[in-house]
């Protein structure tokens, strides 16, 4: 088991450096000037070169490139264009708000999507697996800034019952400000959550260990939930950690529309005002995260699939 | 004589709407007593799996089932839906044809034996994980202790059959019902597991609905005969009478196509033609098409079954006239 854990670790460290050279190679190669976009088209031509000196741009490339994975691996990411403070306070600062956000959001979606997809998978063809279709539609149709617009004006601005924007401070004052988003993006996951469980569920339940498990006298809640959904779960795994990359990168809209902090916000700014080393940074960060969730991904199928256990 | 343990009455398993129903089991009727092992033989098509799964209600949602099940003089057709995980696996036990997809590959085979006790009999942690030790032996499983852990994937076919059989025989059924148990085996592993079956039987005393179609298998085990064609039992006899006094002309086929080790013949026969597929008949005698002694009356009423001596039923116009003359 650990060996299988090592293993899939030192697969990453390749992929990890191939991000890093491939972010590298594309700010190499954006067209404009760094230096003139940190200081504007109309910067002294004197503090433009003193600008590219202490970057280092006049070095040599490979130079460069060694600096910049060095400064990489220390997790030094320079500091903003914009704001000059060091770019790993910014995302310090907010991607603590926007995991909290992909986590709850993630749960609820779970809460939701498995229990639909289940009881739509029982009743196929009959009106509850049809209310799923028709929420699942909507839910893979409806953009999220709209969701997240309707739900701000019905519950905070109509029934006043949660607050209208900001994250709050302290554990229940969050809770109760992070709600509405997470529901919005909930409500979207759930819609696809629901959809994949619907599918592996009914393709499980035609296998013929569930025929065995009736034989033995199991009854309909054990055999949906003990052989059905145990074996459903590995396609549903996957469809988990997409969701959560999705959320992770993903969730810019309803960050704006609830006015929370987050990293999608921090990059989205970022990009409007050519703040180069927020930009470099937030890339390598979702790069990051895509090879830790695919990890732990990885690790969750061996938990659940002894076969893969076994073949390791 | 005494009651019968299992007794299918005109059991009916049809499929398609009510208005143009599409039947592909006719009318079944037979026995199985306590302790015996009857055998239900036909091609693939015949329906006789189907009847299988009919006794424990595990056809497939879209099957309608009529007629009357008898178990121990309950009708199983009758009981609620609710009631039957109540029989299932206690009552009677059931093993499966495919030995490598009839197991949950996450649960490890203990586990899995270990819920058929669960289901139905309250005993403690530690005396319920002995009981599974002891069913792997019994099974013949080498080395039981250490395989309990281990998962579906890593036993061979012959060991899965024994896992399913273990399964089936947890709750020590009155009744185990076997579904092509060897078909999915090599030779050697299948005459293994007959005899690993046999064994339990003559342990525990239980009866065996033996379902194949290989005549070999029913010759070797069997006390008794069920022969089914085209969704209709058309023989019924004990397994001297029916290798050696067949009455049915599909019966007679059967048994001439089997090769023997001083067969003289150039060619093994078989019977012409093929098994015509389910709702195609629906007039008279299903294997008329096939039958060398079909008379005009074959093709406009399906003939009862008739007493040929003790024991032993055909449903055919033609021995029906023998018999008589």
């Amino acid at each position: 088991m650990a060996k299988y854990v090592l293993y899939r670790l030192g697969d990453a460290i390749p992929t990890l450096f191939l991000v890093l050279t491939l972010v590298f190679i594309a700010m190499r190669i954006l067209p404009g000037d760094p230096a003139l976009a940190a200081l504007g088209p109309m910067a002294d031509p004197v503090q433009l070169a003193l600008f590219r000196e202490r970057m280092g741009l006049n070095e040599p490339l490979p130079l460069q490139y060694i600096y910049f994975l060095w400064d990489a691996i220390r997790l030094d990411f320079g500091r903003s264009f914009i704001s000059d403070v060091p770019v790993a306070d910014l995302i310090a600062r907010n991607l603590p708000h926007t995991i909290y956000l992909t986590i709850v959001s993630v749960l609820m979606g779970l809460c939701l999507g498995i229990p639909f997809g289940v009881f739509a998978a029982t009743r196929r063809n009959r009106p509850p697996d049809n209310a799923l279709r028709i929420y699942s539609l909507i839910g893979y149709s409806i953009p999220d800034f709209y969701l997240a617009a309707i739900l701000l004006i019905v519950f905070s601005l109509q029934l006043g019952w949660f607050p209208i924007n900001g994250a709050g401070t302290g554990f229940w004052d969050g809770l109760h400000h992070i709600l509405l988003p997470a529901m919005t993006l909930a409500m979207l996951k759930s819609a696809f959550m629901g959809r994949l469980t619907r599918t592996s569920v009914l393709e499980v339940l035609g296998r013929d260990y569930v025929r065995t498990a009736r034989a033995k006298g199991a009854r309909e809640g054990r055999v949906i939930y003990r052989h059905g959904l145990r074996n459903a779960m590995l396609p549903l795994s996957t469809g988990i950690g997409i969701s959560i990359l999705a959320t992770l990168s993903g969730s810019v809209a309803v960050e704006l529309v609830f006015n929370r902090p987050g990293i999608g916000r921090l990059l989205i700014d970022a990009i409007s005002e050519r703040d180069y080393p927020v930009i470099q940074a937030g890339v390598m960060m979702f790069a990051f995260f895509v090879i830790l969730v695919n990890l732990v991904m990885d690790v969750v199928y061996v938990f659940v699939d002894p076969r893969i256990r076994m073949k390791s | 004589m005494t009651e019968p343990l299992l007794d299918i009455r005109n059991l009916c398993v049809d499929f398609g709407p009510a208005s143009k129903p599409l039947r592909v089991a006719h009318n079944i009727s037979f026995t199985v007593g306590a302790g015996e092992t009857v055998g239900l033989v036909g091609e693939s098509g015949s329906g006789k799996s189907m009847t299988a799964l009919s006794v424990l209600r595990l056809v497939p949602e879209a099957a309608r089932l009529s007629g009357e099940i008898l178990y121990g003089g309950r009708d199983l057709l009758a009981l609620p839906k609710r009631d039957m995980p109540e029989v299932r696996g206690k009552e009677i036990g059931m093993v499966f044809q495919e030995p490598m997809s009839s197991l949950n590959p996450v649960m490890t085979i203990g586990a899995q034996i270990e819920e058929a006790i669960l289901l139905h009999e309250r005993m403690p942690a530690a005396e319920r994980r002995k009981r599974v030790i002891d069913l792997l032996r019994l099974v013949g499983m080498p080395d039981p202790e250490a395989r309990v852990n281990a998962y579906p994937g890593q036993f061979s076919g012959g060991m899965r059959q024994r896992v399913m059989a273990a399964i089936a025989m947890a709750c020590n059924p009155r009744l185990l019902i076997a579904d092509e148990p060897t078909t999915a085996l090599d030779v050697t592993i299948q005459a293994q597991v007959l005899a690993m079956m046999l064994d339990i039987r003559d342990r525990l005393n239980s009866a065996i609905l033996l379902i194949t179609h290989d005549l070999g298998v029913v010759a070797e085990v069997c006390e008794r005969i069920v022969v089914m064609y085209a969704g209709h039992v058309v023989e019924d006899a004990d397994v001297h009478t029916l290798f050696s006094r067949p009455r049915h002309p599909y019966t007679q086929g059967l048994l001439q196509s089997v090769p023997t080790l001083t067969d003289t013949r150039k060619r093994l026969y078989q019977i012409p033609g093929s098994v015509p597929p389910a709702g195609t008949i629906t007039q008279g005698c299903p294997f008329r098409a096939r039958c060398p002694k079909r008379l005009d009356r074959c093709a406009v009423e399906m003939p009862p079954m008739v007493t040929q001596g003790p024991s032993h039923r055909a449903a055919c116009w033609a021995t029906a006239m023998e018999a008589v003359a």
